[in-house]
């Protein structure tokens, strides 16, 4: 691999300068490399306090002399809160929430961006633009409409009405981009399936699909993370303990266990955790996904 | 198979998602323009009685909250976005070169984008604290500062600290399609300006730039419209105080809606809001027009 970008006259042609280039060119690199590492650190550092934080016992939190790391590390935070807490519950309220929500756009969304990526139907572009605008509108001015109709529909503190909602709210996005993933798949494909005689459902599950995947594994990673993090619905429309999702569960342990950060940054940690995870297993396809494909390597 | 039928097809195939989106995000609106101009106190009787324009006038004219918290959302906007501008390309900058590693560093810049909002709010509530918080033992240690900076609770920081926070958010997303796109700027424009002895600079300026314009202001006013409504963020860390300095719209909209128990009110200041919005963004993009026209 050469670099044009920091030679950009060319390779020298000496032996002499050769290695003079090659030295400079080195010291470059591992400047380049401590410079960003650095970086990495300054702009993660939140989080890696966080995380030592949560491995901490009670009295080093509280310590007049901080540790950047725990000097006894112990699991006490997250045993005391997954025992002591409704946290666990709260757990499988945003997961059960979640998993329904993300299976309802995706299931939804994948017909919809098949239609708007293969057929010139009248009223595609229209349909195109609603999506998009349907993204402008601001969150905090949809809930208070929203929010008189679940409470006239009596489904105030019920999980279905966040369910559907997160599914609504996630779909425009789903289909924008599972629109993107089945255009990279060759047409041909579908017009050899076509002349078998095969119809367009059957060409889509049969062949479409398989095919899409990873874009589809992307979108469904999407829309889940949307649902794991969403807390001004739930707020709004979740009253009781038992029916919280994560997100509310942990901001209100503020009022609950006031100055139990140990708690507060267990929780936190376990409600990163996951997403941290998925997204780092499909960073690659996300960040395609995000861009339509256009960054790689 | 018949064109016909495919057509007849796609209205099928896409009618779920427009009831969904119709139902969720479309009628809502109609439903908040009526809400604005009925009564809906949860504490009078009667609340579809018709008010008119009363709760606009009190609002702008009697209580006065809407000016000054829309000029907060607005210094918290250009704020946050400028930050993170400034910040997100450096980052590209930084990587737009061939690397071993490359791919980890674009990984872990991406983090702070996919942390959930509360675990934000509450790790730089933690981070920010007087007397436990790490930010200010390690300004103290340095000898930067000799009392703790109240970040959250002084009405002077608090603003200039959220703002922090959401940089932190959004740049990674500026950070990436700033990356995309520095990768359609041709190498060899790069390489003759540094033989005709331009400067870093002067090569940003005038090669680079040119390249990543239209994109940055997509994404700039992308990332606008998602701050000018952000709510998380601000009520996780300080709820709009202390004393209104971080009360931003959605804050307010929030404040009137559910503590206050009116939500007609609340309703009407929500559509002042997305009337603001939809102007400041349409001249955003007049102006830049305007100014692409000239060059």
């Amino acid at each position: 691999m050469t670099d044009t970008a920091l030679n950009p006259g060319g390779a020298p042609r000496s032996e002499a300068a050769m290695n003079a280039w090659r030295s400079r060119e080195f010291l470059m690199r591992l400047g380049l490399y401590l410079f960003l590492s650095a970086l990495t650190i300054v702009v993660l550092f939140p989080i890696l306090w966080m995380a030592s934080s949560s491995f901490k016992p009670q009295s080093e939190l509280f310590a007049r002399d901080m540790t950047l790391l725990p000097v006894d590390w112990t699991l006490a935070s997250y045993i005391a809160v997954w025992q002591g807490t409704s946290f666990p519950s709260y757990f499988f309220n945003s997961f059960k929430i979640a998993v329904a929500s993300t299976a309802l756009s995706v299931i939804v969304g994948m017909y919809a961006a098949y239609a708007i990526a293969r057929i010139k139907f009248r009223g595609r572009y229209a349909f195109g633009m609603l999506l998009l605008i349907a993204q402008m509108f601001p969150q905090i001015m949809l809930v208070i409409p929203l929010f008189i109709v679940v409470q006239k529909a009596g489904l105030l503190n019920t999980h279905i009405a966040l369910i559907v909602c997160y599914a609504a709210f996630a779909l425009p996005f789903t289909v924008w981009m599972m629109r993107g993933f089945f255009e990279t798949i060759p047409e041909e494909l579908e017009d050899a399936a076509a002349v078998d005689g095969a119809g367009i459902l059957t060409t889509f599950h049969k062949i479409i699909l398989p095919l899409a995947g990873p874009g589809l594994a992307a979108v469904t990673i999407f829309a889940f993370i949307r649902s794991w993090n969403e807390f001004l619905f739930a707020l709004v429309f979740l009253q009781s303990r038992t029916m919280f999702t994560m997100p509310i569960g942990l901001a209100s342990f503020q009022e609950e266990y006031t100055f139990r950060w140990d708690l507060i940054m267990a929780g936190a940690g376990i409600i990163t955790l996951p997403i941290l995870f998925f997204f780092l297993l499909m960073q690659k396809f996300i960040v395609a996904g995000l861009l339509g494909g256009a960054v790689k390597g | 198979m018949l064109v016909q039928q495919r057509k007849r097809m796609a209205f099928w195939l896409i009618l779920p998602t427009l009831l969904l989106i119709v139902a969720f995000k479309i009628a809502p609106i109609a439903e908040g323009v009526v809400v604005s101009f009925q009564a809906q106190s949860m504490m009078r009787p009667n609340p579809d009685a018709f008010v008119g324009w009363t709760h606009y006038k009190r609002a702008i004219f009697e209580e006065g909250v809407f000016g000054a918290a829309l000029w907060r959302t607005i210094v918290w906007t250009v704020g946050s976005v400028v930050g993170a501008y400034i910040v997100g390309l450096s980052i590209a900058l930084l990587l737009n070169r061939q690397f071993a590693g490359r791919a980890i560093f674009r990984a872990l810049f991406l983090v702070p984008w996919v942390i959930p909002e509360v675990a934000t709010a509450l790790l730089w509530k933690w981070a920010y604290g007087d007397e436990f918080g790490v930010i200010n033992f390690l300004l103290m240690r340095l000898g930067v500062l000799d009392t703790p900076i109240l970040f959250l609770s002084s009405p002077g920081a608090a603003m200039a600290s959220v703002i922090v926070v959401q940089i932190w958010k959004l740049y990674p997303i500026m950070f990436i399609t700033l990356l995309a796109a520095l990768q359609s700027v041709p190498r060899e424009l790069h390489e003759s300006a540094e033989i005709d002895g331009a400067t870093v600079w002067q090569r940003f300026v005038y090669v680079t730039f040119p390249y990543i314009r239209p994109t940055s202001v997509i994404i700039t006013l992308l990332a606008a419209i998602w701050t000018f409504q952000n709510f998380d963020i601000i009520y996780l860390l300080t709820g709009g105080g202390p004393a209104d300095a971080t009360k931003i719209l959605p804050t307010l909209v929030y404040e009137k809606g559910f503590w206050g128990l009116e939500l007609g009110y609340a309703s009407a200041i929500s559509l002042l809001m997305l009337l603001c919005l939809t102007v400041l963004s349409v001249s955003y993009l007049f102006v830049y027009r305007a100014q692409r026209e000239e060059t």
